[in-house]
């Protein structure tokens, strides 16, 4: 054994054996098929193809919508954008995936600086559509919000995780700071629905950092007095809440897409045949849930929420397991971020909550966001990745619930014990 | 080397960068760990609060989906085969006219945020719009219109536009006015059979008349597809209340009520209430003409009830010798005396009774016949209950109970102290002609064989007898202005004071009825009209009594109606009254 080995820093693994050289492109991908949670990786294909042909169906009544006199549109022109963006996605997702967690990290966190800034920059740059100002355009047009979405959570997870460095940095309020800076940047937008998400995973990270129950009752308080302040202060969030308890007119959004939610009966109108989803206003992106329900059934819609509620069980799960606290906060955070929108959209469909203006992320038709959260999939697998011959020293909780990754100690001799991080 | 050497606190080597190791950096790194492992701890079993969280939320949408699959609302789904039945079903008269269709119509909505969500909502000044709207709709209330614009309230401004009329409100140019489509029920035929029909309200539900009674079958998409046809003949319907209407004006009447039924399946080929509403444009005067006066006003409908009673005794043995003469002197009863409306002598036999209206006559038969008998033959005829039909307006009758005092058959006898809806009478009609058999009136179309079994209620030689002292009532007697020359009409009239005043009875305000039959060789057809306070006009002689206003409008009626329902004019044919005439003084004149 070797006396002069570097000593033991917490929150960080020393490779034991580093190879001489660079690897090679094929080992490297070897190595990355290996380590990646392809149980993940499946199921968000899996919603991914599903969206596609969501998409698909949705395409018609938006085309026809925005088809002019002079123009129009082919009725599926949406569902062939939406394969070109799906197809830069996907790469990204693949090539975001491919990083090691120390590079998914600092990647996070220039794209979480970088958004931010140009957050900053929305008011003075931005177009305004639909009467909010979310766009910029930087040879393409895309919102700063969208990107900044996994980039905060990355950005919240490394800050909370000074504590293991230093148990005297103030990391809670550095992150409370951080998130207040984004909610307000949102609120100029407007974006209410963006703000709830931010402030979500901000919550969430909390929580698993370790914040104590009076403080978290005290933050549970403070978001219903800002809440009932929101619907006092803000008019869009008013008019949407009050739409949301009085009903609304046969004209409102909402109301046309319960209806086109439960046209289908259990199990769908078919493809194509859905007649409701062509008054929607928004039957591509934030109604795309209840187009689902008109041509395919109430029977798909319970089997995507159960397909977005495995993807976050999947990683969750996986995270029970995990020994450094940045990745299991990092991992925490992306997936609130994606299931929280998931079931944001889905409740706003089914009628449960009053309407956010958000997509439901790998179904809708997205655009440019279609990136974002597909940078969203990739950072998560990066961060989870794991190497699949590396057991766990202590015992994890998911080992003692009965579905760890932890190998019974006796298994602890022989070859595969070998240490691999590219 | 050891891959897990690095790990545990146990070995707290340092490094050799650092120089010395010291007790304290030691010790803290030990609290780091110390630190890192609680942390972890801490953050796992807080993972899995958090994936119950997402859990709970999961849990709450499937809920709400099978809450909303199981409810009714949502297991109707949309097929391609559903969307092309009629959102509505058709109602077809009996020869497949259609009387009410659905069909894609314009509304005119106000949206305040078509040109976004803030700014003013129109292009041009609210006033100006709506002067604009009102130059297209001259009855819009143009100040609560630009009220409404300048308020910026979403909401319809009008519930039907033409096609031609959106084409001009296009052209004005404002985005905020929107042109939703809409399913809208449009009668072709106007206001005919609007009391049959009924309408079809703003929440989608039929209202008055069949459309209320088949909104289940109208709106349901296994039946929708088929039109439903009605027992209602449109070229009867129209007829009937043509002349209605004109017999009407022609006296100044309140109101009409007529029918044409068939005597044997009890189908209504007409049904008429008068004035009517127009089941296309439902205002407040519209909703005050709903009460439908065939099947919900209950009437002491008089004298023609007088047949009826004449029947039952017929049939019961107690008039045996149409040529017996009875007394027709005023008959006393207690404080009460029945008197004839003029002097038609000293006595009468049953024949000239009924030709001349003749009350003491018929009171005196009817007290012959006894209460209990006359108490049986109303009730086999429906009278105490309220009438058969599917319209769901229907009156209850103003029935005089169980214990009948000799007065009460009496006064029923000659149509009083009972008061029924003319659909009562035609069905004791129909059954008084057509072999002696009541049958349910109907609505709707029956196949052949489909006619109800029915009930006995006369003999079919009392029926028979019926025939020939009707036919003769019309020939020789108060119904002469409605014998129709080569039809062959029987009838009644009847003229009765509507109750109220202080003398109990008004004698100004009559009801007045014609309630006929025809072929009476062959009755296939009853015909009733009803006038409500009619006046004396020229028109009318001066008259207010049914032989001088109802009786004419059958007589009208008849000939335009007979040819499209089988009854062709012809003089060869008749009922042979040849054994009632020596009878009849009139005839041997």
């Amino acid at each position: 054994m070797n006396v002069t080995m570097q000593p033991y820093v917490p929150g960080k693994r020393q490779p034991a054996h580093m190879p001489k050289g660079k690897l090679s492109r094929w080992s490297e991908l070897k190595i990355w098929w290996r380590e990646i949670d392809r149980v993940l990786l499946l199921l968000v294909l899996l919603l991914m193809s599903l969206g596609t042909i969501a998409v698909a169906a949705a395409s018609p009544a938006t085309a026809n919508r925005l088809s002019t006199a002079s123009i129009t549109l082919d009725p599926l022109y949406f569902f062939y954008r939406h394969l070109a963006w799906q197809v830069l996605a996907l790469g990204t997702l693949f090539g975001v995936s491919m990083l090691a967690r120390d590079n998914a990290r600092r990647f996070g966190l220039l794209l979480a600086a970088g958004m931010t800034v140009l957050l900053f920059l929305v008011p003075v740059l931005g177009a305004e559509i639909n009467g909010a100002r979310r766009w910029i355009n930087l040879g393409m047009q895309f919102q700063p919000s969208e990107f900044l979405k996994p980039g905060f959570a990355i950005a919240t997870a490394w800050i909370l995780s000074w504590r293991m460095r230093d148990p005297n940095m103030p990391v809670a309020g550095v992150a409370t700071a951080y998130v207040a800076l984004i909610a307000a940047l949102m609120m100029m937008q407007p974006d209410f629905g963006g703000t709830i998400l931010f402030a979500g995973v901000w919550f969430v990270a909390m929580v698993l950092s370790g914040i104590d129950m009076k403080r978290m009752g005290a933050v549970i308080g403070a978001t219903i007095a800002g809440l009932t302040a929101t619907y006092f202060l803000y008019d869009n969030a008013r008019h949407r809440i009050d739409s949301f308890i009085g009903g609304g007119t046969a004209y409102d959004q909402v109301d046309l897409g319960a209806r086109t939610l439960t046209a289908g009966g259990w199990t769908g109108a078919g493809y194509g045949l859905g007649i409701r989803k062509m008054s929607l206003p928004e039957a591509h992106t934030d109604y795309i849930f209840s187009v689902i329900g008109e041509e395919f059934g109430l029977i798909a819609c319970a089997i995507i929420v159960l397909l977005y509620l495995a993807i976050v069980g999947r990683v969750l799960m996986r995270l029970l397991d995990e020994d450094d606290l940045f990745a299991l906060l990092a991992g925490a955070g992306l997936i609130a971020m994606l299931g929280g929108q998931a079931f944001i959209n889905i409740l706003v469909n089914l009628q449960l909550f009053p309407s956010k203006g958000m997509t439901l992320p790998l179904v809708s038709y997205g655009g440019s966001s279609t990136i974002a959260i597909c940078l969203n999939i990739g950072l998560l697998l990066a961060i989870t990745r794991r190497n699949p011959f590396l057991k766990s020293r202590t015992m994890g909780l998911g080992d003692r619930l009965g579905f760890g990754q932890m190998a019974p100690m006796k298994d602890h001799t022989g070859p595969a014990r070998r240490e691999i991080h590219p | 080397m050891n891959a897990f050497s690095g790990f545990g606190p146990a070995i707290a080597a340092g490094r050799s960068g650092h120089g010395a190791v010291s007790m304290a950096l030691a010790s803290g790194r030990v609290q780091l760990v110390n630190i890192r492992q609680e942390s972890l701890t801490l953050a796992r079993w807080r993972v899995l609060w958090i994936a119950l969280g997402f859990a709970f939320v999961a849990l709450l949408a499937l809920v709400r989906i099978a809450y909303l699959g199981a409810s009714d609302h949502g297991a109707r789904g949309t097929s391609l085969e559903e969307a092309l039945l009629p959102p509505r079903g058709e109602i077809a008269d009996r020869n497949g006219v259609p009387l009410a269709r659905a069909f894609p119509a314009y509304a005119l909505w106000f949206n305040p945020t078509a040109l976004g969500e803030d700014g003013t909502p129109l292009v041009s000044e609210p006033e100006e719009v709506a002067a604009r709207l009102k130059a297209i709709f001259p009855d819009l209330d143009e100040k609560r219109v630009a009220a409404q614009f300048a308020a910026g309230k979403q909401g319809y401004i009008r519930r039907r536009v033409l096609p031609e009329e959106a084409n001009r409100v296009q052209e004005i140019g404002e985005l905020a006015l929107e042109m939703p489509m809409e399913n809208d029920r449009h009668y072709p035929q106007g206001s005919m059979a609007a009391h049959v029909l009924g309408y079809v309200a703003a929440d989608g539900k039929g209202r008055v008349g069949m459309e209320q009674v088949l909104d289940k079958h109208l709106s349901d998409p296994n039946t929708r597809g088929t039109p439903v046809s009605l027992s209602i003949d449109s070229r009867v319907q129209g007829a009937l209340e043509d002349e209605l209407r004109r017999g009407m004006k022609l006296v100044q009447a309140q109101g009409g009520a007529g029918i044409v039924l068939d005597v044997d399946t009890g189908e209504v080929l007409a049904l008429a209430s008068l004035p009517e509403f127009d089941p296309n444009k439902i205002d407040a005067r519209g909703q005050k003409l709903m009460f439908n006066r065939v099947t919900n006003q209950v009437y002491e409908l008089g004298s023609t009830f007088k047949p009826l009673s004449v029947a039952a005794a017929i049939d019961a043995g107690v008039v045996r010798n149409l040529g017996r003469r009875w007394d027709a002197s005023p008959v006393k009863v207690g404080r009460f005396s029945i008197k004839d409306s003029h002097s038609m002598g000293a006595d009468l036999n049953v024949v000239e009774a009924l030709i001349h209206s003749s009350n003491t006559v018929t009171a005196r038969v009817a007290d012959e016949l006894g209460p209990e008998r006359m108490r049986r033959t109303m009730i086999d005829l429906g009278m105490n209950e309220r009438p058969y039909i599917e319209l769901p307006a229907k009156g209850f009758p103003i029935w005089p109970g169980e214990k009948w005092p000799r007065l009460r058959s009496m006064t029923v006898g000659y149509g009083h102290g009972i008061a029924v809806t003319p659909l009562h009478l035609a069905s004791a009609y129909a059954a008084m002609v057509n072999g002696g058999i009541w049958r349910p009136a109907t609505l709707k179309k029956l196949g052949p064989g489909e006619a109800p079994k029915g009930r006995r209620v006369f003999k079919a030689s009392t029926s028979s007898r019926m025939r020939q002292l009707l036919r003769a009532i019309a020939v020789y007697g108060t119904g002469k202005n409605a014998d129709a020359p080569g039809y062959r009409v029987g009838g009644k009239t009847g003229s009765a004071e509507k109750p109220g005043g202080s003398a109990g009875y008004r004698k100004t305000a009559l009801v007045s009825t014609f309630a006929a039959a025809f072929p009476m060789d062959r009755p296939r057809y009853v015909v009733i009209a009803m006038l409500d306070e009619p006046r004396g006009t020229l028109a009318s002689s001066y008259q207010r009594t049914a032989a001088w206003n109802a009786a004419p409008i059958v007589g009208r009626l008849v000939p335009r109606i007979g040819p499209l329902i089988g009854v062709r004019p012809d003089d060869t044919r008749d009922v042979d009254i040849t054994d009632l005439k020596p009878l009849i003084p009139e005839a041997n004149k």
